[in-house]
């Protein structure tokens, strides 16, 4: 069988392969998965001793990446889906690098959650054998792998430039990831004992952040494709128009933030309110979220009404970390309030919020996982083409 | 085929801790302060000296409450967490993948990581011990020097089970959520 006949890939020499032009973000990426292959090493000795991980808070920093990188993956899907799905014009021109992004992201999420999970092997065999239906985690795993088998089936037809059949897997692919991605919010949504996690917050909100996730990831690719020289017409033009829907999606999740923080306070309910003011004196909460992951780019984007692309890569990277900081606190507020209430009696406020601190093997594999996705990044540029499109209207 | 539960007499409790030694003792749970199938809730005497509040200092035994709408069993996504023949929610190691949903799900914190069989694991009312056996007591309940906790078959109107929760008044905690506990808190 050739390789080539199915996915055309630049022939080179591993030595050609091997040698980046940036030795720079070379070293970064081969540190950070030596990072991921340590702690993934200090785990398979000690288990979830080497975490950080406690009874009442059974969820910690891997659960967060995970989630920071599938919402990475389905966020470069909707980005990606403008041009070679929806047939936008304007965005086609960064629909083959998005996909292939969104491609590695979730293969990252993915190396991360097989350490977080006990068992994988026996995830795999059993969600076969006896799935479990009312599972929010069961939909989530099923759909994320059938969503990852289309957006490699799309990405082969986009690179073989069969633009129809890659609309066809596209679009397959887009509303299972979507699909997928609202049953990773309703693993938290679905919790009815966590007042904070419970309701239609969630589920929506990953929707949301997902988009805005695509956004400063494609301004981060292309930010570092075209660092120190200027965009070429046809991305630049792409990169303004996504500036622009960054602004109004900003301004959308400022809005649902600004609400689920006043209806969690509103009437001083116990568990919510407490929970929810107490996210409100974190420095997580403001200097994370609010201020990189929003207010920052929200700002410049308003400041240029959407026209400083240049500085935008950078505000995308600030986004980023705010994004880091989402997906951290959201699976840490779900569980600060102790379910062990009962240990003191009902209805009694506890002494205490639940404390979690990730464990350094924890941070090993969570930051490792980015060195993962740089690398599997980096073969993809050398690998394949991913920016010519051809014109097909 | 039964449906078992248990009525508690929690008013009876001294704070002994027996039961938490002898479900330790009789199901081999390890030791450590986070793997407990039991626990006694100790509420402190609220108040000032000398205007101590002695009512308010209270005990309150627990285990897992055998939801008979069970929300770790709703999340698991391998049926790991199943309803046995007698209604007793059981976790099967063989299918537990430690995805830890189910221990963010309970509303009890009933559960925690066994690491004999890095699974999850919970009160079974000693299904696979005393009542494999043929017995008809749980080890925390035949332990208890106040006799706390009163075990049985609540679909056998002659249980004792049954008489006294036709008796006396009693509660189940967090109603609320609709996972309707068999676990009953006599008043
Ligand atoms: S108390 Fe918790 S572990 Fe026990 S059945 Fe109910 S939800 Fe499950
Ligand atoms: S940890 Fe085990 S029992 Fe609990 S939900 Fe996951 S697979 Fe089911
Ligand atoms: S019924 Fe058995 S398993 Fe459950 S708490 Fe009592 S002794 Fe432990």
């Amino acid at each position: 069988m050739d390789l080539q006949k199915i996915i055309p890939y630049r022939k080179m020499s591993l030595k050609e392969l091997l040698i980046p032009e940036n030795k720079f973000m070379a070293f970064v990426a081969v540190a950070l998965t030596a990072l991921f292959l340590i702690g993934v090493g200090i785990y398979l000795v000690h288990g979830h001793h080497a975490y950080g991980v406690t009874r009442q808070h059974p969820w910690g920093l891997l659960i967060a990446v995970y989630i920071f990188f599938v919402v990475s993956s389905t966020g470069l899907c909707i980005v990606g889906s403008f041009g070679d799905v929806f047939g936008f014009k304007d965005y086609m021109s960064v629909s083959k690098r998005a996909i292939f992004g969104s491609i590695v992201t979730i293969l990252a999420g993915f190396a991360v959650i097989a350490f977080e999970i006990g068992h994988p092997v026996r995830m795999m065999i059993y969600n076969v054998l006896s799935p479990g239906l009312t599972s929010a985690i069961w939909w989530m795993g099923t759909l994320y792998g059938i969503y990852l088998t289309f957006m490699i089936i799309e990405f082969i037809f986009l690179v073989r430039n069969d633009m129809k059949r890659a609309k066809v897997a596209g679009l397959i692919g887009l509303l299972v990831g979507l699909a997928a991605h609202s049953n990773l919010g309703g693993v938290f949504g679905f919790l009815n004992a966590r007042v904070v996690a419970n309701g239609v917050f969630y589920p929506t909100y990953f929707i949301l952040t997902a988009f805005i996730t695509g956004i400063y990831l494609i301004f981060l690719m292309y930010g570092y494709k075209y660092r120190g020289q200027d965009f070429p017409s046809d991305i630049a033009k792409a990169l303004t128009n996504f500036m622009k829907i960054q602004g109004l999606l900003l301004a959308i999740l400022m809005f649902f933030e600004t609400w689920k923080m006043l209806t969690g306070v509103y009437g001083g309910m116990p568990e919510r309110a407490d929970v929810i003011m107490h996210i409100l004196h974190t420095k997580s909460f403001w200097l994370g979220e609010v201020l990189c992951g929003m207010v920052i780019p929200f700002v410049l984007i308003l400041a240029t009404k959407g026209s400083a692309i240049k500085k935008m890569v950078w505000a995308s990277f600030i986004g980023m970390i705010g994004i880091f900081y989402m997906r951290y606190d959201l699976v840490h507020d779900a569980q600060l309030f102790p379910m062990q209430t009962l240990k003191i009696r009902e209805y009694q406020l506890p002494p205490s919020f639940v404390e979690y601190f990730p464990s350094s093997t924890e941070i090993m594999i969570g930051i490792g996982g980015v060195g993962i996705c740089l690398i599997l990044y980096y073969l993809g540029t050398k690998l394949f083409d991913l920016d010519t499109m051809p014109e097909h209207h | 085929m039964a449906r078992y539960g248990m009525a508690l007499d929690y008013k009876n409790c001294i704070n002994c801790k027996a039961c938490e030694v002898a479900c330790k003792e009789e199901n081999g749970i390890l030791l450590g302060a986070d793997k407990h199938r039991i626990w006694v809730g100790v509420k402190e005497i609220e108040g000032e000296f000398p205007l101590l509040s002695i009512a308010s200092n209270t005990f309150m035994p627990s285990q897992c409450q055998q939801c008979d709408n069970a929300p770790c069993q709703e999340v698991c996504p391998t049926h790991a967490t199943y309803y046995d023949e007698n209604g007793v929610v059981r976790v099967d190691p063989d299918k537990c993948i430690l995805c830890s949903y189910c221990m963010n799900a309970c509303p009890y914190d009933a559960r925690y990581v066994d690491d004999r069989t890095v699974t999850v694991d919970k009160c079974n009312f000693c299904s696979d011990t005393r009542l494999a056996r043929g017995e008809t007591t749980t080890a925390c309940q035949a332990t208890c020097p106040t006799k706390v906790r009163i075990f049985g078959d609540l679909d056998d109107p002659e249980s004792e089970l049954s008489q006294v929760l036709r008796e006396r008044e009693h509660f189940t905690l967090k109603t609320h959520l609709g996972t309707e506990p068999k676990l009953f808190y006599l008043i």
